[in-house]
């Protein structure tokens, strides 16, 4: 007799983005009934709307300002042009060959039951979507986070563009006032300035990046204002929007000094919120407007509940953060014994801005919060035969260890930085020293050179 | 008239039914009154907060009468706490 099954599925996933889809496809190949559930388009916010789609624009910028800049190296270059139609086709074409941007085929194929509408929890076991119920044995949370749009004055009846709105325009603006000064704020500035667009960035904290090293924020600003002419408002509260015929007038108060600047558009980068409407009150989940909140093992309060990815509330963006967190939610889903708990000591971040920023572990600032005794040493990449030969030379490796010289973080800011960084998250991973690093060739006229010279000062 | 939502009634006992915010509005109303608001804030709360509701109500395929109760109590705490509070306790109150 055929086993009646006590439930529709045996993992609901909600969410198709990255903290969602590596759980629905690990537990269809493990012979699980699962289904997943998006709301808006399938593959989620990093491909279709997020890192993918900037990142594909920023490396044309790059391209079209490494050009423009040719002639030192004894090129022509007064022809070099855009066309932003074409760019973004470039960007559509970036989104549409990663394979993750619209993938319901790619879950269908696997035998995941697909369902396109908004999730909503109407008991611990059963939500609703598209008027259907549908019941599961355990479910995964990844519905991921939204910008949060800031309390300023008129920003309800002006509402501003978001990230996902400005890169879906059909033209660009002359001008751009900027919200925020974190990891995309930085990436939109310099994107939109390398584009001619006169960019305004006004970020509340003393600097831009001010959850990373203070040298990367500070090198950073330098750049975008002397390179690219970006106005940049550190210690700056955006006060008010206003509409001025088809432009914008904003009122921000530095230094205790109202000023106003008429503006194009306006567009928020000021943080993200997680996505918890979904009725998880009725299912037993507890969580607060900074997200869910879950046990090592990533489970909610709800035991048969678990959640990954933005939605967890400490929101750093990063694709591969939620990848991790989502394999983990599975494994930890499917197994019965032995869970795992993820492992961020060794998660590099990466600002894909030109020079790139990329970041691993700690930070000087988290080290003297936990009042840990190190010793650091900061490399300019003008020490390097590859500064040189490229004719560039903004840019640092910064390594922090303790005492006894084991890596604790690192900091690189470099052309290709996000490649490099992963020598130092291996070494940080297994508690490598920086002589042991300074002991490793590096090759010659590579910028990972800056990160031997930097560990042997230290070793 | 009610919107294309369904209302899944407390533990799924009693049938479903369509979202009415008539019915909302009068049900606010009421609470209002009993804790001795004034006829016309009374009436005012709760046309504001069953427009509120309904948009929020607007954006979910189905939303239980316990959903309902927590979000009209969230809003109608920023014009009367104290209705907010009998709105989304009264079944224990009474």
């Amino acid at each position: 007799m055929a086993r009646k099954h006590k439930f529709d599925f045996d993992l609901i996933v909600i969410g198709s983005g990255a903290g969602g889809s590596a759980a629905a496809t690990l537990a269809a190949h493990e012979g699980k009934r699962v289904a997943i559930v998006e709301a808006d388009t399938f593959g989620g916010a990093s491909p279709n709307w997020g890192d993918v789609p900037i990142q594909s624009l920023l490396q044309a910028a790059h391209l079209y300002d490494q050009a423009r800049a040719g002639s030192r190296f004894g090129l022509r270059t007064s022809t070099v042009g855009y066309n932003y139609p074409s760019l973004l086709n470039w960007k559509d074409l970036a989104v549409k060959r990663t394979g993750a941007g619209g993938n319901r085929a790619y879950y269908e194929d696997q035998g995941i039951t697909t369902l396109h509408g908004t999730a909503h929890f109407l008991s611990p076991h059963e939500i609703n979507v598209n008027r259907h119920h549908y019941s599961a044995a355990s479910f995964l949370v990844a519905t991921g986070a939204e910008w949060k749009i800031p309390q300023i004055q008129g920003i309800e009846s002006h509402p501003p563009l978001t990230p996902r709105d400005l890169l879906s325009q059909p033209r660009l603006p002359k001008s751009l006032y900027i919200i925020g000064g974190g990891t995309t704020g930085v990436e939109l500035a310099q994107l939109m300035a390398t584009l001619g667009v006169k960019v305004t960035i006004a970020e509340i904290a003393s600097r831009l990046l001010p959850d990373y090293e203070s040298e990367a924020g500070e090198l950073l600003a330098n750049l975008l204002h002397k390179q690219k002419g970006v106005q940049i408002l550190t210690q700056t509260r955006t006060v008010q929007i206003e509409k001025e015929n088809i432009a914008y007038r904003v009122t921000y108060n530095r230094g205790g000094h109202e000023r106003t600047v008429r503006v194009d558009q306006v567009l928020v980068c000021a943080g993200r919120k997680p996505n918890v409407d979904l009725g998880l009150e009725n299912a037993g989940v507890d969580y607060t407007e900074k997200g869910i909140e879950v046990n090592h093992y990533l489970q909610t309060t709800a035991k048969h509940i678990y959640a990954a990815g933005d939605v967890l509330g400490d929101i750093t963006g990063h694709t591969h953060t939620a990848l991790l967190q989502s394999r983990v939610a599975a494994h930890n889903i499917l197994s019965k014994r032995a869970h795992l708990s993820p492992d961020y000591s060794a998660t590099p971040h990466v600002i894909f801005t030109y020079p790139a920023i990329a970041t691993v572990g700690l930070n000087e600032d988290d080290c003297l919060r936990r009042d840990l005794n190190i010793k650091k040493s900061i490399t300019p990449l003008t020490v390097l035969a590859r500064s040189n030969v490229s004719d560039f030379k903004n840019g640092f490796v910064k390594l922090i260890t303790n005492k006894k010289g084991v890596l604790l973080g690192a900091t690189i800011m470099a052309p290709e930085a996000g490649e490099s960084i992963h020598e130092l998250a291996l070494a940080i991973k297994y508690g490598m020293t920086a002589d042991q690093i300074a002991t490793t060739p590096h090759a010659f006229l590579t910028w990972a050179e800056a990160i031997r010279v930097a560990a042997s000062k230290i070793s | 008239m009610g919107l294309a939502v369904d209302v899944v009634k407390r533990s799924g006992k009693r049938k479903k039914e369509a979202f009415n915010p008539d019915k909302l509005q009068r049900s606010i109303h009421r609470a209002c009154l009993s804790v001795r608001t004034p006829e016309g804030e009374a009436e005012s709360a709760a046309k504001r907060v069953t427009h509120l509701v309904t948009l929020w109500v607007a954006t979910k395929p189905a939303v239980t009468s316990h959903d309902i109760r927590r979000v009209v109590a969230f809003h109608l705490d920023r014009y009367h706490p104290d209705a907010a509070y009998y709105y989304l306790h009264q079944r224990r109150i009474l």
